[in-house]
């Protein structure tokens, strides 16, 4: 198959290192002030998000040169290892904020939910694949999806992080869904579960206060839990059509917390201006389309699988921060893939990429290759098929 | 690369695939929606709304510091200070900034001022983005922080006003709340004036509220208030607080108040009120002796109305002075309307045979009743009219009365004859005051004046009160009469016990019953004086009046006479009487002085601190050096506040402290005014 490594999809692999690199000028603007004041050093958060960046490429370029079918043999010990992570995490994590989501290795900490976020999506394309024959029945087919599902969302939520283990979960069921998972075994479980994560949501009050303010309709920052919201909401505003200009924000100085990390996407509002947050749109709009695309194409239908959860997990998680940061939903705590400071995010969404675009290399896009018919374009599994012509 | 063992290839049928293709195509559309949404609300936030965002954040990244003006310095009418501003430090806070310091803010404060550390944290906790900490401390504790270590505290310079003789004068000037506007007195009376107009500078601000100088707005420099000079005189202030204290130990009595004026321009020269107040302190006083009764108060004035009555008769020459009258023996029943009821009239010293003049300086009841039957009750009336009873002197303060003075259709049977001696009529202290001072003056009604002039901080005078004639009340020759009685009410009547030795001195005495809840009771009398000296070229007009004497006296001959008495006297050895009025600085340096006016020898125009304010640290240090000060400097660059602030006394070897900024590092310290997220 090696022969395919000259074609993994180039413009894919641009756009998402475009992403990359512009961070790098978008935090560092919105990082400084803080950096400055907390830290006493203006550059200290872009250094450390350039490593970031750094590590995410290499890992990026790692997983375009491994095998995807090797990684399909790792998932499962992958996942194992992530549950123990997290379940280390909840014993001696890192303290921050009032939730226990890092833990240290080294002095290096990263946060075990963004490895098993990944380490699940991975392992749910296994499964898809493999039972695509039982996938209706209930105990060999669905149970074992499940309990992966529940296992992972369970120890995340735990942590607590509700807006991450609702991703998880919310990702890991929309996957199940175009995996051929019986409609009637994935609304039960919705109806099994809803009311326990009703539970969970007003079990803390901030979660609670989060989405009784955003529904509450009111619009300015006098409601404290609105404050960032609004705050980010007027960095938009004020940049208007084209911007306030490159490291110009007024509303990284203090004004918007956490403007470097997941509200980041307000600063490119405010600096860029409404050219700027369609461009990034653009950017991840084209990611969605070429994932679509890899996974149309892919080789057989674990990869297919496989990029399609990668694709939507990043697409998921840049229109929620989107979101987010425009008020259109509730605050969550969502970085921005690939633009957000955050170093978890970013190093494990660049591998998810590799994985991506090794897949792309194993399909044909060549004009010639989409003139030929593949029997059942949408399952091909039998790659020797191909090797016919 | 190997197949793996589990994929075969799979029979799908055609159904299955469409509902699979379904799926995806549905999870597509979702995200594809989802995509459509952000954009929608990006082209309503950036491109519709955008103008209107622009100014909210526009708002929030400036802020408008005000630059506070001083408030002017009254003065009296030599230039001596009576309120001056001192310069205080208040501390606030920014709850939404100090979150995660809050502790350690809290612990440092309640070390340094002693309040439980949970007062502090309490307040940290409010929602609102601006607490108070401290307010209005010594500058002192400015030292004790590192304030830009303490995220979210904010430091406010704030001047507080400082009156420098404690409770010299205290009603008349009033107070000033915690925001310094003036809430009494001469204060509130020119507010306006003293205030000033504020200046401001526009800064470019971050969310901890850090701010740098905006160089798209000019900075508005603060007009500094005008400074007031009164027509008071600390001295005859003094003597006045001070007699009428000791008058009024003596006596036991409740209340007590003293007016001088001088005849010539109406101007007042003291008013003194027992029991007296501290305007640094004005709050804890009850409001009764808070305000300044000389013009806010009416009482029946009893005898010291007689000058009415007498001066009717003699104006129209209807009563000679040597005429007799029969003074009935102190008893004298008069017969009201047809149904032979009577009405006592009753005199204190009882007689049987009196003249005009002796009836004035006897002050017999019975007699003035006689004449004001001669007079009649239009010339009466028109009289005390003249006079200026019944309406406000419209003097420059607040909450002036009218008094009472009834035109005679309203009157009964007996008013006339009441009215001759006092009663059936209110009036207020300093209408006495200016009806005496027409008789010193010649027979001209002046306004009674407080307000001498107003300066601006460049010297400037911006306005100055004159002299205002009001009516010609009596005519010179009636004066001349009124004078001759008076004078002899001092001489030989029921109030020699004013006399000092040396001059002549006129005046009339009074003893009103109070009428309280609508009965005259015998308990409770206003004793009163009223005078002038000296006779040949009246200086100084006063009337000293003793509310509810307790002792073993209560009249105002044996009451109030012996404070003017006191009075007159030190006025006229510790002052050069003639000279000392006009508005030359006299000098002060007598012996007799009271301890207040030793107080002020040094408070003189010529002697004030310098204002070094605006000055580099240099030149400010220099200038403060040759004037034998010792600066203590707290900062660099420009200086920015001065303790004592300019204006100030000085004193040889006095230390000013100066507080000192960088013209573009205003980090702390300025008063943020834009309050829109307060």
């Amino acid at each position: 198959m090696n022969e395919h490594r000259n074609h993994i999809d180039f413009w894919l692999m641009s756009a998402v290192l475009t992403l990359m690199l512009l961070s790098l000028g978008i935090v560092y603007s919105a990082s400084a002030s803080y950096a400055q004041v907390k830290m006493g050093d203006s550059e200290k958060m872009l250094t450390s998000h350039a490593i970031k960046v750094i590590m995410g490429i290499f890992g990026m370029f790692f997983f375009i040169r491994l095998d995807y079918k090797v990684v399909r043999r790792f998932t499962k010990y992958a996942l194992i290892l992530a549950v123990v992570m997290l379940f280390m995490t909840l014993v001696l994590g890192v303290v921050s904020k009032g939730a226990t989501r890092f833990i240290r290795i080294n002095s290096i900490g990263f946060q075990p939910s963004e490895f098993a976020k990944y380490a699940l999506l991975f392992h749910l394309s296994v499964l898809i694949a493999s039972k695509q024959e039982i996938i209706d029945d209930l105990r060999r087919g669905f149970y074992p999806m499940i309990f992966w599902v529940g296992l992972v969302t369970a120890l995340v939520m735990a942590q607590p992080n509700f807006s991450m283990g609702a991703m998880i979960f919310g990702l890991s069921m929309i996957l199940l869904f175009i995996g051929n998972v019986r409609l009637k075994h994935l609304l039960l479980t919705f109806a099994v579960l809803l009311p326990i994560i009703g539970l969970y949501l007003i079990s803390a009050e901030y979660r609670l206060r989060r989405v009784t303010d955003f529904f509450s309709g009111v619009s300015s920052g006098t409601v404290p839990s609105n404050y960032q919201p609004w705050q980010s909401i007027l960095g938009f505003g004020n940049g208007g059509i084209f911007g306030v200009g490159p490291g110009e924000s007024k509303q990284r100085d203090f004004f918007l917390p956490e403007s470097y990390g997941d509200f980041v996407f307000s600063i490119v509002g405010e600096e860029y201006g409404f050219l700027g947050t369609i461009f990034f749109l653009a950017i991840f709009f084209y990611i969605l389309i070429r994932g679509l695309r890899i996974s149309k194409n892919a080789p057989d239908t674990f990869s297919k699988y496989l990029a399609l959860a990668i694709t939507l997990s990043i697409i998921f998680y840049a229109l929620i921060n989107a979101g987010v940061t425009l008020r259109i939903l509730p605050t969550t705590g969502l970085p921005m893939p690939f633009v957000s400071y955050g170093g978890s995010s970013m190093v494990f969404s660049a591998c998810a990429i590799g994985v991506l675009l090794n897949i792309s290399a194993h399909t044909e896009l060549h004009p010639r290759a989409r003139e030929v018919p593949v029997i059942g374009s949408v399952d091909a599994d039998n790659v020797e098929l191909r090797k016919v012509y | 690369m190997t197949i793996e063992p589990q994929q075969k290839l799979p029979a799908y049928d055609i159904g299955d695939i469409q509902e699979k293709k379904f799926r995806l195509r549905f999870v597509q559309i979702l995200l594809f929606v989802f995509f459509g949404i952000v954009v929608l609300r990006l082209i309503q936030i950036q491109i519709l709304e955008s103008p209107m965002y622009k100014i909210i954040a526009q708002k929030q990244y400036q802020a408008k510091f005000l630059l506070p003006a001083a408030r002017g310095v009254l003065y009296d009418r030599k230039g001596n200070v009576l309120a001056s501003n001192s310069q205080l430090v208040s501390f606030a806070a920014d709850p939404k900034i100090a979150l995660e310091d809050a502790d350690d803010i809290s612990k440092k404060f309640s070390k340094i001022f002693g309040k439980p550390k949970n007062y502090y944290l309490q307040e940290l906790k409010s929602d609102s983005r601006f607490v108070w900490l401290e307010r209005m401390v010594d500058l002192k504790y400015l030292k004790e922080f590192d304030v830009k270590k303490m995220t979210g505290v904010i430091v406010r310079y704030e001047t507080k006003r400082i009156y420098y003789n404690d409770y010299l004068a205290g009603q008349l000037i009033g107070a000033v709340n915690i925001d310094n506007s003036g809430i009494s007195g001469i204060e509130q009376q020119y507010d306006k004036e003293l205030k000033g107009v504020d200046g401001y500078v526009v800064f470019q601000r971050d969310g901890l509220r850090r701010a740098r100088p905006s160089v798209d707005y000019p900075r508005v420099e603060p007009r500094d208030g005008n400074n007031i000079y009164l027509t008071i005189d600390i001295q005859l202030q003094a003597i006045a607080e001070k007699e009428l204290k000791r008058g009024v130990e003596e006596n036991k009595i409740d209340r007590g108040l003293v007016i001088m004026m001088q005849p010539r321009t109406g101007e007042i020269l003291a008013i003194a009120q027992y029991p007296k107040v501290d305007p640094n302190h004005f709050g804890k006083y009850e409001m009764e002796d808070q305000r300044l009764r000389a013009f806010t108060d009416m009482f029946e004035p009893g005898s010291v109305f007689k000058i009415v009555t007498a001066s009717a008769a003699i104006e129209h020459n209807l009563v000679k002075p040597d005429r007799k009258f029969n003074a009935e023996k102190g008893s004298y029943k008069v017969y009201i309307g047809s149904n032979k009821k009577t009405r006592e009239i009753t005199d204190a010293h009882k007689a049987e045979i009196l003249t005009f003049q002796e009836a004035m300086e006897m002050s017999s009841n019975i007699v003035m009743a006689k004449i004001s039957d001669i007079i009649g009750a239009e010339r009466f009336y028109k009289m005390a009219r003249d006079y200026g009873f019944g309406i406000a002197t419209n003097i420059e303060y607040p909450g002036e009365l009218n008094g009472v003075l009834k035109k005679p259709i309203n009157w009964s049977a007996t008013s006339l004859n009441t009215m001759a001696f006092g009663y059936e009529v209110g009036v207020t202290p300093l209408q006495i005051v200016c009806a005496y001072a027409a008789i010193a003056n010649d027979g001209v009604l002046m306004k009674p004046l407080l307000f001498k002039k107003e300066v601006d901080a460049s010297g400037t005078v911006v306005r100055a009160s004159k002299p205002q004639k009001i009516r010609n009340v009596i005519s010179h020759s009636t004066c001349e009469t009124l004078n001759q009685f008076l004078e002899g009410v001092v001489e030989r009547g029921t109030a020699t016990q004013a006399k000092v030795k040396g001059v002549r001195i006129a005046g009339k005495t009074g003893t009103s019953k109070k009428l309280i809840d609508g009965k005259y009771t015998t308990g409770d009398y206003i004793a009163s004086f009223v005078g002038y000296f000296p006779v040949e070229d009246p200086q100084i007009v006063c009337l000293v009046m003793m509310d509810k004497p307790k002792g073993i006296s209560y009249y105002g001959g044996t009451v109030s006479a012996p404070v003017f008495g006191a009075i007159a006297e030190q006025v006229i050895t510790t002052t050069d009487i003639t000279s000392r009025l006009t508005p030359v600085i006299a000098s002060v340096d007598s012996g007799a002085v009271s301890t207040e006016i030793e107080k002020n020898k040094y408070m003189r125009a010529s002697n004030l601190v310098p204002d070094v304010r605006g000055l580099s640290l240099r030149k400010a240090i220099e200038t403060l050096k040759t004037q034998g000060l010792i600066p203590i400097v707290n900062g660099s660059g420009i200086v920015s506040t001065q303790l004592p602030s300019p204006g100030a006394p000085k004193k040889r070897g006095m230390q000013i402290t100066l507080i000192c900024q960088q013209k573009n590092n205003y980090d702390i310290g300025m008063n943020d005014q834009t309050g829109d997220r307060k």
